[in-house]
């Protein structure tokens, strides 16, 4: 019986996404199940659709410098505070994870109005800095557990035996962080590359990201362009899961 | 290179680690740090290394100061208690790394490293990689990583610990052997009294920080200077005194249970009041000898015997006077509890001190 | 030494202080002053932006929030508590994978989710059209645009955040305990209230904390499965913010959002505290 309430559980979690896929294959020009025809012709129609496109390469670039600054900054700070005494410790990982809590909604409304302020509307580097800013505790927490498992006396024998810190960094601790920031920087990928709310808040007309695209698209019209879109994501997305389950991220989920 | 070290003080928080050491290791000689855990002696390993920044004092090397200089500009090497091999490279890229560090041409790397490591005999297992190899063997690597540097100073950081018995009496002579061969001066820092002294040209002994004696083991185990010493480097028969008093001999010392005894040096007798002890080893002491053959000689009572496969260890009583005599089995076997038997010891065996 | 240190740090803390702290604290003075048409009077401050907040209208769709937010809290408590023992109970090496298939979903964006919803709830959709199909119903049921839809999507929608939880303190739960109770003559549902319960409480309300803030600030499913008829909050804040450009009432509703959050937590986490010490003392 148990296995079974799982079984509806797992089957209430993927309905939609499943339906989604799915439904973008009908040939037809409405939504309906399709049970015995099916067609590519809605991945035609969005690949000939520029706003997805461009979206879509957006939502890409945007994910990977968010992804790529968030993990190298994250992997900076958690160092200073894995290995330094500094005042405050605990303070600073509090402050660096506490975007967590506060609410999509909320930071979407602040950026709105500060990107405005300082004329980064409709500007990559405001959506950029957003976007970072979302995804760092991710980061923060994965490589702060990460580093703390790199053992001190690897760094100390690399110095002694004639690497400066920096050179210390790239030969050891890096590589021996490997998996860690690995799974870093694909998190951080993947929360970049599905955030809507904060983005739908603060984002302008020219720089609509593949989620917000598809959300403005569905409050227009409505045809099964948007499933073959969303199917798009659903594989890059699931493509990157596993990725990132190999480099052993969930077992590093916070809890 | 010589070493020399000058009012070294390390403080964790409000713990003095290190409390004032200061200490000269000679050119091409086996020094050890010998204490107990928790006795500083890491710290000072890492203070020379310059893994941590001294509160206070003087570190020299060759006669230059490198108090200040940044970690890896020392010319060290460490050799760290679990090793600390990269993981992530090879043997063979374990042992160049500091060749790397130094921009040596490939071709001198390949060869330095490979001779490196013929002379810890793991030629062979170059491109394995660490947790492909015993423990035995990494603590080779790790010696050769640090030896083809060409150290001016080779630091051991409890080396041999997280070997089994055997395996760490064969690395002793070895590690003895490529150091005496490379005439590398070396600092050893451990916690076992027989690798200090089976290894070293010179062992201090600490405690909380501080140096509390310096010598050859030899002098470390006959003359201790303090009752620390003496418990720590050995088991030994300690004896609370009354009353000491100079004679032409030596001393003429009294227990609180009014035996005397001779010893043969001296104490000064006017020290402010501090308790004066007197110590002699198990082994000095010698049972059924006869009148006049030792210059301290007793009835006692034999109370245990305890048999060790080459000696047997026997705890005797004179009076109120407690003493564990470790005599050669042979002669033990003569013993059983409760029986009389003379024991008796030279002048020159007890060592006697102060409190200070 | 500790100088050094704060070179690592530095970058971090300074991206964060002006990309976080700064705009949020610029929308919570914004919020302080008046709107005209021109935009925010910067010369003037002013409370009405709270005081409006009180304004029955929003009166409404806070309460409409907070109702969606507690019934989707709740039914996921109770559909997470078997799931997590469920996981629990598996062979170490199933469960990373069954958690996975929990947590996926999570990481494809929400409007996606929202959408796909909408395709099986709306009156022509998979559902209805099935059970007309069967006979079950004459007219289509209303499953969206209204406030079953909005509960509908968020309780998978935020499930993991109570799941992961309660799977980490059900896995490090001691099966001799409830053997122990077992053994003492207590019954399974005496067992579950007395021993189980107890000692993952701390852990349900911790996720229980975040899955309801995360329902109070939701926005894509509301927006798509909601609609005008069942607004929440967030969706307010839309409104407000870019549709009717009234950024100084648009922050007020972000620091009203953040301080209730915020309280949210705080209490969640004294809750938590509370339960965990309760837990040890109970006889």
């Amino acid at each position: 019986m148990m296995r079974a309430f799982n079984a509806a559980m797992i089957a209430l979690m993927l309905a939609p996404i499943v339906l989604v896929v799915w439904m973008s294959f009908t040939p037809e020009a409405f939504f309906r199940v399709p049970l015995d025809s099916f067609s590519l012709r809605w991945y035609r129609e969005a690949l000939s659709y520029p706003d997805f496109v461009d979206a879509f390469v957006l939502s890409a670039k945007l994910a990977a410098l968010a992804a790529l600054m968030a993990t190298a900054l994250s992997f900076l700070a958690a160092y200073g505070l894995v290995r330094y005494r500094l005042a405050g410790r605990g303070f600073l990982l509090g402050f660096f994870t506490s975007p967590l809590v506060v609410p999509a909604v909320v930071f979407g409304i602040a950026m709105l109005q500060f990107v405005n302020r300082i004329g980064l509307y409709n500007h990559l580097v405001g959506l950029l800095f957003a976007h970072v800013v979302v995804v760092t505790p991710y980061a923060i927490r994965t490589l702060h557990a990460t580093l703390q498992a790199v053992p001190e006396e690897m760094e100390w024998a690399a110095m002694v035996l004639g690497a400066t810190r920096l050179r210390m960094l790239a030969r050891v601790t890096v590589p021996l962080a490997a998996r860690g920031i690995a799974t870093a920087f694909l998190f951080c990928f993947l929360l970049s590359f599905s955030e809507v709310t904060m983005t739908i808040f603060m984002t302008g007309p020219a720089l609509q990201t593949l989620p917000v695209r598809i959300y403005n698209y569905l409050t227009d019209r409505i045809d099964p362009t948007v499933a073959a879109v969303s199917s798009l994501v659903v594989l890059v997305s699931l493509c990157l899961v596993f990725l990132a389950n190999l480099a052993g991220a969930f077992k590093r989920l916070p809890r | 290179m010589s070493l020399e070290i000058e009012g070294l003080e390390k403080h964790f928080g409000d713990v003095r680690a290190v409390a004032g050491v200061d200490l000269a290791v000679g050119r091409g000689e086996f020094f050890t740090l010998l204490g107990p855990s928790g006795c500083g002696k890491t710290t000072i390993l890492r203070l020379i290394a310059g893994i941590y920044p001294a509160d206070r004092g003087r570190v020299r090397l060759g006669g230059v100061d490198v108090t200040e200089a940044p970690i890896h500009a020392r010319n060290m090497a460490l050799v760290f208690q679990n090793y600390a091999l990269f993981p992530h490279l090879t043997v063979f890229e374990n042992v160049a790394f500091g060749l790397r560090m130094r921009r040596l041409a490939r071709e001198e790397i390949r060869r330095r490293g490979r001779e490196a490591l013929e002379l810890v005999r793991l030629g062979s297992l170059a491109e394995r990689y660490p947790d492909q190899l015993s423990g035995g063997q990494q603590q080779r690597v790790s010696l050769a990583r640090a030896l083809v540097i060409r150290p001016d100073l080779l630091l051991l950081d409890e080396p041999l610990s997280n070997l089994d018995a055997r395996l760490r009496e064969e690395m002793r002579g070895e590690i003895r052997e490529l150091q005496r061969r490379l005439g590398v001066t070396t600092v050893l820092v451990t916690h076992d009294i027989q690798e200090a002294f089976a290894m070293s040209d010179r062992v201090a002994v600490l405690e909380a920080g501080r140096i509390l004696q310096t010598g050859r083991p030899a002098e470390l185990y006959l003359s201790p200077a303090s009752r620390f010493v003496a418990n720590f480097v050995g088991p030994t028969n300690e004896v609370a005194l009354a009353a000491v008093r100079t004679v032409a001999e030596g001393t003429l010392a009294t227990t609180s249970g009014g035996l005397a005894i001779k010893v043969a040096a001296r104490l000064e007798t006017n020290a402010g009041g501090k308790a004066a002890w007197l110590m002699i080893r198990p082994e000095n002491l010698r049972l059924f000898v006869a009148e006049g053959e030792t210059d301290n000689r007793y009835e006692a009572l034999v109370e245990d015997v305890v048999y060790l496969g080459a000696a047997t260890s026997c705890r005797l009583a004179i009076g109120d006077l407690r003493l564990t005599a470790a005599v050669p089995s042979t002669i033990g076997a003569r013993l059983a509890p409760g029986a009389r038997v003379a024991v008796g010891w030279s002048a020159e065996d007890g060592v006697i001190g102060r409190d200070g | 030494m500790e100088r050094a240190g704060w070179l690592f740090v530095l970058p971090l803390a300074l991206v964060l202080a002006a990309g976080y702290v700064w705009p949020l604290m610029q929308a919570g003075v914004n919020s302080f002053h008046p709107n005209t048409p021109q935009g925010i009077d910067l010369g003037h401050w002013t409370d009405a932006n709270y005081t409006k907040l009180l304004d029955p209208l929003y009166q409404s769709i806070l309460e409409r929030t907070l109702r969606i937010s507690l019934i989707v809290s709740a039914i996921t408590a109770v559909l997470a508590y078997p799931v997590a023992f469920f996981i629990a109970r598996l062979k170490p090496k199933v469960q990373p994978w069954l958690i996975l298939v929990y947590v996926s979903p999570w990481l494809v964006n929400t409007v996606v989710k929202s959408f796909g919803w909408s395709l099986l709830l709306r009156s022509n959709g998979v559902i209805n059209t099935t059970l007309q199909h069967l006979g079950l119903i004459d007219a289509p049921l209303h499953l969206m645009l209204n406030e079953t839809g909005v509960i509908i999507a968020l309780v998978p929608g935020h499930f993991m955040f109570v799941l992961l939880p309660l799977w980490a303190a059900a896995s490090g739960l001691d099966p001799n305990l409830k053997w122990a109770a077992g053994t003492l003559g207590a019954p399974p549902w005496q067992i579950f209230l007395r021993v189980t319960l107890p000692l993952t409480l701390p852990s349900l309300i911790a996720g229980l904390v975040i899955n309801f803030t995360m329902n109070m600030t939701a926005f894509a499913a509301p927006a798509i499965l909601g609609g005008v008829r069942a607004r929440t909050v967030s969706f307010l804040a839309f409104e407000v913010n870019l549709e009717q450009l009234n950024w100084p009432l648009g922050g007020a509703i972000a620091v009203g959002l953040l301080a209730f959050t915020l309280a949210v937590v705080w209490g969640g986490q004294r809750l938590a505290f509370l339960a965990v010490r309760s837990g040890r003392t109970r006889p």
